[in-house]
């Protein structure tokens, strides 16, 4: 459309000496122009007159022939002051390398303060070749601008915020199995920026004990469009592992069909790992005070049976009693004075055990304190002819304190030559292995056994004895859960009367 | 003190040697009664009163101490309930033991044929009132 009028101006320039009047002459094309809500100027590059067409003026607010007939007066009291840099850098590239001339700025009207408008022409040769002049014309862009900017606020604002928060959005489309990401992901998880990745492939960002989770999520949106909310650890293409929260929202056609999971993917390493770590030191605490209250409980048990006595021995040396009573009753307390001081050796023992928290673990060659323990009890087993096998080789060294080790093998194989079934020769297999990651021991024999529906509880109790045998006292097992326990490890016990007892623990 | 005619003998199951001592000491100076008879378990004092040949010997009042090797002071309990219709005579049943476990207070006294739960050690003044309820 301009091109046309140009053409017409060009053919009248020679004999047209004002601005307005050209224009004006072509009253048809003018209204035609003018009605478009468009308004025309004309510019003189060289001394800067200018014209302003009638709906120029009115989108200004002015009525025609009001505004000043200069470009210099536009540029510098109608253009906004941030925008005439831009608006003469538009010009002047214009004019050196006929670069489309085509700029958004802001023009103040007359009541509307400023407002935004596009203005668009083209420079124009006189009879010399020489640029002379430029016309072109103005649109009121003022109210796309202003959504235009709103958008963007917004839409810097939205990044910003997801910046701040760490969080990115993803779509998955269930047709194509295909899932995309938001730039934040890609930032701030170090994902590849690509268009779109097969689930699958997708699914290898994360954790390999995580994918299960996933898939189940997934599916379960899909087939019941049933929302997930998962902490999944995520493996970042440098192969760090992040903790990521993500949610999905099924997106349901008018079929009641999942088409698309939209979801969001935030990093909540920090957070997660905090958390983790409050929780283990809940557990060791909850753990540690648990223990705390056990032996709590051990030791006002323990300390009171023998008050007790004393107590009761006092009673009745208060009564009138004869000298030969009162010397017996002497001897009793000086009994109850000795085992008081046992107990409290026994009790000093596990506080040992409990307190000892810089225990020093050093690689132990499980066999050769097998050994050392075995012939520690080498009369005991010739006495009781008990055969004794062992195989370490599964897992010959463990990291431990050499002590406890000692201590449990120890244990162990007194209470299996003790509490071996008269007239059986006690049969005593001890083997170590891994599983899990975690280093064990187990530690069988053919013994009397305990009945553990009634005893179970108990077996590793202080002072809780089972069998007629005058030297049990109660302490052995005891001692040995604690240190095994206070490394980290458990101790299970399976046992059948009359058969044998089988011991089952994980050192670590 | 005057003896109880009702109360003629006394068991005391416990293995705490010295409490025993004590237990039968005191029962001698304030004269409660003649026959004392002592098991360290409980299963002891089960194969005692179960076996017919002891009918005449069976005791008015057990003491019952709770941990104890071989059958403990509950198991004793379970087994005591199902024969005690066959012993033909009213037995009271003290449990006495140090633990001042609310559990194991609470278990006792939800057992009908405990009469009590007494907390050791048992002074005089205690022993000679729960000779005096049983009797």
């Amino acid at each position: 459309m301009p091109e046309k009028i140009n053409t017409s101006l060009a053919d009248k320039s020679g004999n047209i000496d004002s601005f307005a009047d050209h224009y004006l002459a072509n009253e048809q094309l003018l209204n035609l122009l003018e009605s478009t809500n468009t308004g025309l100027w004309e510019r003189n590059i060289i001394t800067n007159d200018a014209w302003w067409s009638p709906k120029f003026c009115e989108l200004l607010g002015h009525s025609y022939g009001e505004l000043e007939l200069s470009y210099t007066f536009f540029i510098n009291h109608l253009v906004h002051p941030d925008d005439r840099d831009l608006v003469y850098d538009a010009f002047k590239n214009h004019l050196r390398d006929e670069s489309i001339y085509k700029v958004e700025f802001r023009i103040l009207t007359k009541s509307d303060g400023y407002r935004w408008f596009e203005s668009s022409g083209k420079a124009w040769p006189d009879e010399n070749g020489k640029l002379s002049k430029m016309i072109g014309s103005i649109t009121d862009i003022d109210q796309k601008k202003k959504y235009e900017l709103e958008l963007k606020r917004n839409q810097f604002l939205l990044a910003e915020t997801n910046k701040i928060a760490n969080i990115g959005g993803w779509e998955l489309d269930t047709d194509t199995m295909e899932v995309s990401w938001s730039q934040q992901i890609f930032e701030s998880d170090k994902m590849p920026l690509t268009s779109k990745v097969e689930i699958n492939k997708a699914l290898g960002f994360f954790e390999a004990d995580q994918h299960k989770t996933i898939i189940n999520a997934v599916n379960d949106a899909i087939d019941f469009c049933k929302p997930f909310d998962l902490e999944v650890k995520f493996r970042t293409p440098d192969s760090s592992i992040t903790w990521i929260r993500t949610k999905g929202i099924p997106v349901v056609d008018d079929h009641g069909k999942c088409i698309t999971i939209r979801g969001i993917f935030q990093n909540i390493d920090e957070i997660k790992t905090k958390e983790l770590n409050l929780q283990a030191s809940l557990d060791l605490l909850g753990d540690q005070n648990k223990r705390l209250q056990n032996f709590a409980h051990i030791v006002s048990h323990n300390l009171r049976s023998h008050s007790g006595n004393l107590q009761f021995m006092v009673n009745i040396f208060d009564e009138d009693i004869s000298i030969a009573d009162r010397t017996e009753i002497f001897t009793n307390i000086r009994s109850i004075s000795e085992s008081l001081a046992t107990t409290i050796d026994h009790l000093n023992e596990i506080v040992k055990i409990q307190t000892e928290i810089s225990k020093e673990l050093k690689p132990v060659d499980i066999l050769q304190i097998f050994k050392s323990t075995q012939s520690a009890l080498d009369s005991n087993i010739s006495e009781t002819r008990a055969i004794i096998c062992c195989d370490f080789s599964e897992c010959p060294i463990v990291n431990y304190v050499p002590a406890y080790l000692e201590s449990i093998f120890l244990n162990l194989l007194t209470n299996s030559l003790k509490y071996r079934q008269p007239g059986r020769a006690p049969r005593i297999v001890c083997n170590s292995y891994w599983e899990d990651g975690h280093p064990y021991l187990t530690f069988e024999d053919n013994g009397s056994g305990i009945d553990l529906d009634r005893h179970g509880e108990k077996v590793f109790g202080m002072y809780k004895t089972f069998h007629k045998n005058t030297n049990a006292k109660g302490i052995g097992l005891f001692i040995t859960r604690n240190q095994i326990e206070s490394l980290g490890g458990t101790i299970k016990i399976e046992s059948t009367v009359n058969v044998g007892t089988k011991f089952t623990i994980r050192l670590v | 003190m005057t003896l109880l005619e009702n109360i003629k003998t006394v068991c005391v199951i416990d293995d705490d040697k010295i409490y025993v001592y004590g237990l039968k000491k005191l029962i001698s100076i304030k004269q409660l009664c003649p026959n004392l008879l002592e098991f360290p378990n409980g299963k002891e004092a089960m194969d005692f009163l179960v076996n017919p040949e002891n009918q005449s010997a069976l005791p008015d009042i057990i003491f019952l101490d709770i941990n104890m090797p071989v059958m403990d002071g509950w198991d004793f309990m379970d087994h005591f309930v199902k024969i005690k219709s066959q012993l033909g005579k009213k037995i009271t049943v003290y449990m006495v033991s140090s633990s001042i476990n609310d559990d194991d207070i609470n278990r006792a006294k939800n057992i009908s044929d405990v009469s009590d739960y007494i907390v050791k050690p048992v002074s005089p003044a205690k022993l000679v009132e729960l000779f005096n309820l049983a009797a």
